[in-house]
């Protein structure tokens, strides 16, 4: 059975449960006490994973951490309909790496920011973060306008969202706790919303879901 | 007391929670921030917690009072003890530090948001309401003289799974005290046991008049769960109340009768808005003109 | 004070952002807006903060009709933004008075205009009949200093900058191609670089086009960001909140208005929906309609000077019109005989505002609705609001035969919810109503209105079956019971300290008027429910038909219109 070592307030945690969610993959969860527990750092954890940071997912003994490595894996195994992350599709594989790693970079900024407010890490150099944050949504933003421009809702090319968009969303909607807007990327907005309205969504403690869509028929 | 940037002398005058006592560890030093002012803090190698006022050694000394698995210090002069929660005393009681959490908002909002029940369908959906139902049915509230506090009671609320020991929707009763004005103790009828209540409180720590750091306690009956699981459905909860609060405008809480439009289901915030006017509190809110 | 920023027009958004079903963010010389277009196209433009505790409506939910916030589940209609309904209270209208803060605003040359104060219309722009509007380029810097700069912006050699009266600037090459740039202010130091072309591209060269500006604007925002970075930053600007109205203050507000018609409305359209039955349609002369609630009725001023009630049918967010239906009732004093042969489409009429004295539960786990002939209008309005909320109900719709179903369209929504009983005979009528009722369950409410020989009957089941009288609600459309005026009692006013004689022959209501308190009234035959009012001491002899017989029971209540007192004298909470 799929293991996932889960944290609720973790925003790389949710980019896994929502891809077990939008797959309807069946598995436990272990609530690990990130906070203030500090368990990912205890030594039985780091034995899961040395980095000592979550998630991480154990497969029928195959122990993966990093939420957008387990992305690629748990679409590569379990999407049937091989849209989430293409395998077959190259020049698809290449933009989705592109921007996991631009995910990445999010993660190293609005979470980083994030954390400095929510969470005390003073350690972090907030507003290089926030700065930093804004000037990845300012690229996402241009680059989402331009993709409804030419019909395509996604990050990537194609009818049907990507791991990418998955590893985006959730750094982005916790965004606003480490002090940084959205008010300046209207683009990056209306995927959000769009993104609440895929099947099998679910939110996360400090993420509200979207209304219902507008009845293509009456429209 | 000019020294001070918060020039608000009931403000000033206050015992506030600091750190939980788990998380003040020897030879570290933790730097935070009480109504403006810089303060620092650590476990000497007695194993006193000591905490100081600025950033440097030479800095004033503040007093330390150990209550509730918090340290609490002062940067005025209280005139009254830290309020009473006898439920922490209690053998059979797990006494849980679930979290310290900064949040973007002022200390007298998240008060509020704390004595709230008509958001739990919306914010708290399927955890502690969900639609339909709604209503908040007629409460008591009562500003007590003789304690200086308030207390809402006979609340009640249906909700599809209270706690993390509940299994099924129930009507569930609550209690709420604001016995500080930056601190409340809710009680909530016990899963377990139908003659007690569980136990949780907010201690607030402002930073500054827009940013606080929440302490959350709580004293439960629960004997099933553990820690991490009675933490963690906790910080979920929490954690889908700071995006409210941090998208409330202003941030402060006007104290202006007209400023907002409250409904019955209100009281105990319109209780809380003009004790704290009574009060004559101005730190973290917007006073009433005159 | 009103600057002159507060009286401009300013674009806050480009209509491509206002997809159905979003609600943007915006802000102007610091305040914020939630802006949404709502599923008929109306583009709201409201501050961005629920009235009730602060809370940001731009992270609430676009329902296409309504917006409802986040924190307690607050809805505001589209267009008048009045609150329709509380989660809170269910069985409470809220204060028709609840409304949110409402700006200007206005679609044009591909951008949605608003402006704090701002009247007229947008900035007439000769040369661009033909236009594109372009990707704006959001900026940390102060609006003079952007279009300072941007009199230098450049796409080509030939480019020349100039600043319009409005404070614009307009950039034009040789070849007559030009961009005029409006900038938004969000506040003293953030701003937005709103660009149209004047020209229309085709799809292929769209893309190109709008690239190769967006590039060159951010290009120009990098420039002008690392200007103003140099400065100190001025300092925020400070909207004002503005107050909620005094009698907001503490809930619940009456309202104060008697027998009033303020409202002038045109009928723009009258037709026939069912055998004996017109529904017309309102449409307000000037300005727009006030806010409704399902289960809410107006009080129409015929031609004749006859004044009567309808229910509103309309759906939620249907805020542009109202919608009745009207039955002719040959026998009765004239009041639907006129509408049917007198009203002309185009004709103006005098109605009041908006009445909720039938107010609707959300908090019923399934909703009942049990209409009787004509009696169906407000029950249509309320259903609609469940429907559009995806709540469970059923209706049941009893009718002569099938020429009498109104509102054919209105109430095909319901789908698999509908169900009509054509032509039952009274006693099959009551089998039927009693299967309808045939499990009573205190998460479920039933709505009733009908005829008053088919409501006493479905009253009387429901109570039969265990109905609690909580949830069974009804509203008839008139009071049959005799009216008795030959008692005299005296009436004590209790906050106005005032003691009155009412004499036999007058009702309470009128020796009020008389004495110059004002109290709200509509139908004045104890049907609505408008003037109630609270009875604190006395025995009171009920006439009306309005209130549940638990409330009379309980003597709390009294319709001033029609009861009168058992004893000497009612003590009135006035």
């Amino acid at each position: 059975m799929l293991k996932l070592y889960d944290y609720e307030l973790s925003g790389n945690c949710y980019k896994l449960r929502l891809m077990m969610s939008f797959l309807g993959l069946e598995h436990t969860t272990e609530a690990v006490d990130f906070y203030p527990g500090n368990q990912h750092k205890s030594e039985a954890f780091r034995q899961i994973n040395p980095l000592g940071q979550l998630p991480v997912i154990d497969d029928d003994g195959l122990v993966l951490r990093d939420a957008q490595a387990i992305l690629v894996y748990l679409a590569s195994k379990y999407d049937t309909s091989g849209k989430w992350y293409p395998c077959d599709d190259p020049a698809m594989l290449g933009q989705i790496s592109q921007w996991l790693a631009f995910a990445d970079g999010i993660t190293a900024t609005a979470s980083a920011a994030r954390l400095h407010d929510a969470l005390f890490y003073t350690h972090i150099d907030v507003d290089a973060a926030r700065s930093g944050a804004h000037r990845l949504f300012r690229i996402l933003d241009e680059h989402l306008f331009f993709a409804e421009e030419i019909g395509q809702t996604w990050i990537c090319p194609g009818d049907h969202p990507t791991i990418a968009d998955i590893a985006c969303f959730p750094y982005i909607m916790l965004a606003e706790e480490g002090g940084v807007s959205r008010m300046d990327y209207p683009a990056i907005r209306r995927w959000c919303d769009r993104f609440k309205r895929i099947p099998g969504f679910k939110v996360m403690s400090g993420v509200f879901p979207a209304g219902p869509a507008a009845d293509q028929s009456a429209a | 007391m000019s020294e001070f940037k918060c020039k608000d002398p009931v403000a000033l005058n206050l015992w506030y929670a600091i750190s939980a006592l788990e998380e003040v560890r020897q030879g570290q030093i933790v730097r935070s921030m009480l109504l403006e002012e810089p303060i620092a803090y650590t476990r000497d190698d007695s194993g006193q917690v000591r905490c100081w006022a600025g950033g440097d050694k030479d800095s004033r000394a503040l007093p330390v009072q150990e209550r509730y698995g918090y340290f609490w210090t002062t940067l005025g002069k209280p005139t009254s003890e830290i309020f009473p929660i006898p439920e922490h005393a209690e053998a059979d009681r797990r006494n849980i530090h679930a979290a310290t959490v900064g949040v973007n908002v002022s200390a007298p909002r998240m008060v509020e948001n704390f004595l709230d029940m008509g958001h739990f369908p919306y914010v708290h959906t399927d955890i502690l309401g969900a639609e339909p139902h709604t209503e908040v049915k007629e409460y008591f509230v009562e500003v007590s003289k003789e304690r200086d506090e308030i207390l809402a009671t006979n609340c009640l609320f249906w909700q599809p799974m209270a706690a993390a020991a509940s299994d099924g929707g129930a009507d569930v009763e609550y209690v709420y005290r604001v016995p500080h004005p930056f601190c409340s103790v809710l009680y909530k009828s016990s899963p377990l046991d139908e003659t007690r209540m569980d136990v949780i409180a907010i201690f607030i720590q402002p930073y500054n008049q827009e940013q606080v750091r929440v302490h959350m306690m709580l004293c439960l009956l629960d004997e099933e769960n553990t820690d991490t699981q009675i933490r963690l459905f906790q910080q979920t909860i929490f954690g889908q109340d700071k995006p409210i609060l941090e998208n409330q405008h202003p941030k402060r809480l006007p104290l202006d009768p007209r400023a907002e439009t409250p409904i019955r289901a209100d009281k105990s915030a319109i209780a809380y808005r003009r004790w704290l006017s009574d009060k004559g509190i101005t730190y973290g809110v917007i006073p009433s003109a005159a | 004070m009103t600057t002159d920023l507060q009286r401009n027009w300013y674009p806050i958004a480009s209509s491509t952002d206002l997809p159905k079903r979003h609600v943007y963010q915006a802000q102007l010389l610091g305040r914020e807006f939630a802006v949404w277009r709502a599923d008929d196209g109306y583009v709201n433009v409201w501050e961005n903060r629920c009235l009730h505790r602060g809370v940001r409506l731009s992270i609430g939910i676009n329902d296409g009709r309504e917006l409802k916030c986040q924190y307690h589940g607050w809805r505001y209609a589209n267009r008048t933004a009045g609150c329709t309904y509380i989660p809170a209270h269910p069985a409470d209208a809220p204060a028709r008075t609840i409304c949110n803060n409402t700006y200007p605003a206005q679609e044009a040359y591909g951008l949605v205009w608003a402006g704090e104060e701002a009247t007229g219309d947008v900035p007439a722009l000769d040369g661009f009949d033909d236009l594109t509007a372009l990707r704006p380029i959001p900026l940390i810097a102060p609006m003079n200093m952007v279009a300072e700069a941007l009199l230098e912006y450049k796409w080509d050699e030939s480019c020349k900058g100039a600043r319009n009266d409005e404070g614009s600037v307009t950039v034009t090459a040789s070849d007559g191609t030009a961009v005029r740039v409006f900038v938004q202010p969000l506040d003293s130091n953030h701003s937005v670089m709103r660009g149209i072309y004047n020209r229309a591209v085709s799809e292929d060269d769209r893309v190109a086009l709008l690239k190769r500006h967006s590039w060159l604007m951010q290009e120009l925002r990098d420039r002008i960001e690392a200007q103003a970075a140099t400065q100190d930053a001025p300092e925020p600007y400070h909207p004002v909140i503005a107050k909620v109205s005094e009698d907001l203050v503490d809930i619940p507000a009456i309202s104060e208005d008697g027998r009033t018609a303020d409202l002038r409305v045109t009928v723009t359209r009258k037709e026939m929906t069912a055998e004996s039955i017109v529904s017309l349609r309102m449409e307000p002369i000037k300005g727009t309609l006030p806010t409704f609630q399902p289960g809410a009725h107006i009080d129409v001023h015929l031609q004749n000077g006859l004044v009567r009630q309808y229910s509103l049918t309309n759906g939620p967010g249907e805020t542009d019109h109202f919608t009745i239906g009207v039955k002719r009732e040959p026998d009765s004093r004239g009041g639907s005989v006129s509408i049917h042969d007198n009203l002309q489409q185009g004709d103006n009429l005098a109605i009041s505002a908006p009445r909720n004295n039938f107010p609707l539960r959300r908090d019923s786990v399934h909703t009942i609705f049990v209409a009787g002939g004509i009696g169906v209008t407000p029950l249509i309005a309320m259903a609609r609001a469940l429907n559009a909320q995806g709540l469970s109900f059923e209706f049941h719709y009893f009718v002569q035969s099938d020429d009498h179903v109104a509102f054919k369209r209105e109430i095909g929504e319901f789908e698999g919810a509908l169900s009509i009983h054509t032509g039952l005979s009274p006693d099959a009528t009551g089998a039927k109503l009693a299967e309808i009722l045939s499990s009573p369950d205190n998460s479920r409410h039933v709505y009733i209105c009908g005829p008053g020989p088919m409501l006493e009957a479905t009253r009387e089941i429901a109570s039969e079956k265990g109905w609690s009288d909580d949830a069974v609600h009804f509203e008839y459309f008139k009071n049959t019971t005799e009216l008795d005026d030959s008692s005299s009692f005296d009436i004590d006013l209790a906050r106005s300290a005032m003691t009155l004689n009412v004499p036999a022959g007058k009702s309470i209501l009128d020796v009020l008027r008389e004495n110059g308190i004002n109290m709200s009234s509509s139908c004045e035959q104890g049907a609505c429910g408008t003037c109630r009012c609270g009875v604190i001491e006395g025995e009171v002899a009920h006439q009306d038909v309005y209130l549940s017989d638990t409330e009379k029971a309980e003597g709390k209540s009294i319709m001033t219109c029609v009861s009168r007192a058992n004893s000497d004298r009612l003590i009135l909470d006035i």
